[in-house]
């Protein structure tokens, strides 16, 4: 058998060794094409879950200087034996047990340095459990300058029905938005297909609130959550110079260091990014885009950017945000967690039973600050970095004008009003002084507030010391009941 | 009896492929409120009176704006919430280059779904998240006596 592989692997080696020398012309008669010098092997160093996967590409290097692809014409060899298995086009697979392996590939005398890859245990929290790490090591610190309360996520983006994938940290997640949005400069490595729009291509400005946007196409991407199985769904990449930016756009952010965030994983209560408005009417968001012109476009529902959870097979209706409590001085960092699904597994299924708030179209209940006359539009949002909320609190003089700076910590009352009118619930919450706050080496912080024209936007600090449900519009979730809401 | 519809459909063509004019609302007469839903291809759906100011609201299929006249038919304050911002450049008028610049000259702070933009003479303010944007444009100095900021949403 092994004669008969190396008989096979010479066979699909000679067009690479042949072809260069009959497309090069310039060779001596019947000198030898191009040979090859070098081989390497990229991941260098990569860990996979037990039972995962991985796929490692050879890359060999000609006399002639061109470099290729060489992964599926390599012989893969890894020690020791019993840990991985490694297919003929280099994808590993774990076989169970854990450890780590060395792994090269090799062509005829040619053999690649070694390659470590590590195997860790499997999640025993289950396959829809996210790590969220606030300010910790999801998060890339190219991007999180003076940004506290960022909670980070890693999401798996592959090729649609193909095994080549990366996977992508500084992952933003966002209850305040829906759909996956990931940078182009972190997919290197994918060629993803632009949806169709008309007899255009599709694209996509997102503007925030904050009166920054972003720009890019939507394209089709089989998208990985936990270890949840792939899915394939439209997500926006994120790229200011594709075609023309429509000029309601404005200046789309160019890089994740401007816009804070490698990605941006919305998952708040509804299951698409625009919703009917963007089936009947050009509102702003979608573009057909055909070379550089793009022009306002509709899109049905089918073929919005979604919700990714909405698209999962099971743990659909909605998710679970978990963030440990932090200590009034703040905390450098923090772990939680995301779980997929609400009472569709043991895992995510809550012991005793939340209040839920139902909420509107727009994902939003009520809120009315102790003491206000009438009550706000109000929203649950793990992509805001503190409580935002109408208050006489002095704002902080100087740099932080963005937050309170009460001459004391400050305990607070609001009461959420359900979007149906009921039912009612006080929350209890404490604002500190920012100014004293962000001069301590801490990242994440429970008690910090800013004011708000507007409305009451329960930002990240809401999460901390809770479980708090998120069901998506249009689902049922055992005893909390059909989205949109939110429960606690 | 044929001819006036025909003027009517010109009318109509010919507003649809003029380029649209840089407009201006801020600080200017009511008149710019008409332009401005020319601007915005938006309706005009209701409008309400105060004791000191009239409210204008005009709906586009993505933004239902709000202008604030005063008496003498100013437009001192603008107010807005929809999927997207309106055009602040149309909104702004003769305001939109101080308003650029002062955005410009403030730092950019990441996790806020909010902003405050101060000029000399305009203040912008934004909030919100997806599908729901609101926003706010007013001149403090030409707010009619009597009447506070806070009335603008």
């Amino acid at each position: 058998m092994k004669s008969i592989n190396l008989l096979i692997r010479i066979i699909l080696l000679l067009p690479l060794v042949i072809l260069p020398a009959g497309c090069g012309g310039g060779g001596g008669g019947g000198a030898p094409g191009p040979s090859l010098v070098s081989l390497s092997v990229t991941p260098v160093n990569t860990s996979i879950t037990a039972g995962g996967t991985q796929q490692l590409t050879a890359t060999g290097t000609f006399s002639d200087g061109t470099t290729r692809d060489v992964s599926s014409q390599s012989t893969w060899t890894s020690s020791p034996a019993g840990v991985v298995r490694i297919s003929n086009t280099g994808l590993v697979s774990s076989l169970g047990p854990t450890g780590s392996v060395s792994i090269t590939a090799a062509i005829g005398t040619v053999t690649s340095p070694p390659v470590t890859l590590t195997v860790t245990a499997g999640s025993t929290a289950g396959a829809n459990v996210m790590a969220v790490t606030v300010n910790g090591s999801l998060c890339s610190d190219a991007t999180s300058a003076n940004y506290f309360n960022k909670p980070c996520v890693s999401v798996t983006i592959c090729n649609p029905g193909s095994s080549t994938c990366v996977t992508v940290n500084d992952i933003l997640l966002d209850t305040g938005s829906y759909g996956l949005r990931v940078f182009n400069q972190a997919l290197t490595g994918l060629n993803l297909t632009q949806a169709p729009s008309g007899t255009g291509s599709l694209a996509e400005c997102i503007q925030f609130a904050d009166g920054s946007s972003i720009w890019g196409p939507v394209k089709l991407a089989s998208v990985q959550l936990g270890n949840e199985p792939a899915v394939q769904m439209p997500i926006q990449v994120i790229d200011a110079s594709f075609a023309t930016t429509p000029t309601s756009c404005g200046q789309p952010d160019a890089t994740p260091a401007a816009a804070g965030y490698t990605g941006v994983l919305g998952v708040g209560p509804l299951a698409q990014d625009c919703g009917p408005n963007c089936a009947n009417t050009r509102v702003g968001l979608y573009f057909s885009c055909t070379g550089a012109v793009c022009t306002g476009a509709t899109v049905g529902l089918a073929d919005q950017v979604p919700n990714p959870v909405a698209r999962l097979p099971v743990d659909k209706n909605g998710v679970q945000v978990r963030l440990p409590s932090v200590a009034l001085t703040g905390a450098p960092t923090l772990v939680g967690s995301l779980l997929l699904g609400i009472g569709t597994q043991t895992n995510n299924t809550p012991a005793v039973a939340p209040t839920v708030l139902p909420a509107n179209q727009q994902g939003e209940f009520r809120a009315t600050l102790s003491g206000a006359t009438s009550s706000v539009n109000s929203f649950l949002d793990t992509g805001s970095n503190a409580l935002f909320f109408p208050s006489s609190l002095p704002p902080c003089t100087g740099a932080n004008f963005n937050f309170y700076c009460p001459p004391s910590t400050t305990s607070l009352t609001a009461t959420m009003v359900g979007a149906t009118g009921s039912p009612s619930l006080p929350v209890q919450f404490t604002i500190g002084n920012a100014n004293g706050l962000f001069a301590s080496n801490n990242n994440v912080f429970s008690d910090v507030g800013g004011p708000s024209t507007f409305g009451f936007d329960w930002g990240l600090p809401f999460f901390m010391g809770r479980n708090v449900f998120i069901g998506i519009n249009g689902t049922v979730s055992p005893n909390l009941g059909t989205g949109p809401f939110v429960a606690f | 009896m044929k001819i006036a519809p025909l003027i009517l459909c010109l009318a109509l063509l010919a507003g649809l492929f003029l380029p649209q004019p840089s407009l201006a609302t801020l600080g200017e007469g009511a008149d710019s409120v008409t332009k401005d839903r020319h601007a915005l291809s938006a309706a005009k759906r209701a409008s309400t009176s105060h004791a000191k100011y009239t409210v204008q609201e005009i709906a586009s299929d993505a933004t239902t704006v709000r202008e604030y006249l005063d008496l003498s038919g100013v437009v001192f304050a603008v107010a807005w919430n929809g999927m997207v911002h309106p055009d602040l450049t149309t909104i702004l008028g003769s305001y939109a280059g101080e308003f650029k610049d002062a955005k410009r000259k403030m730092p950019r702070q990441h996790g806020l779904k909010r902003s405050k933009v101060q000029s000399s003479r305009v203040i912008v303010e934004t909030w919100g998240h997806m599908g729901n944007l609101q926003g706010r444009a007013y001149l403090p100095a030409l707010l009619p006596e009597g009447v506070s900021a806070d009335e603008i949403n």
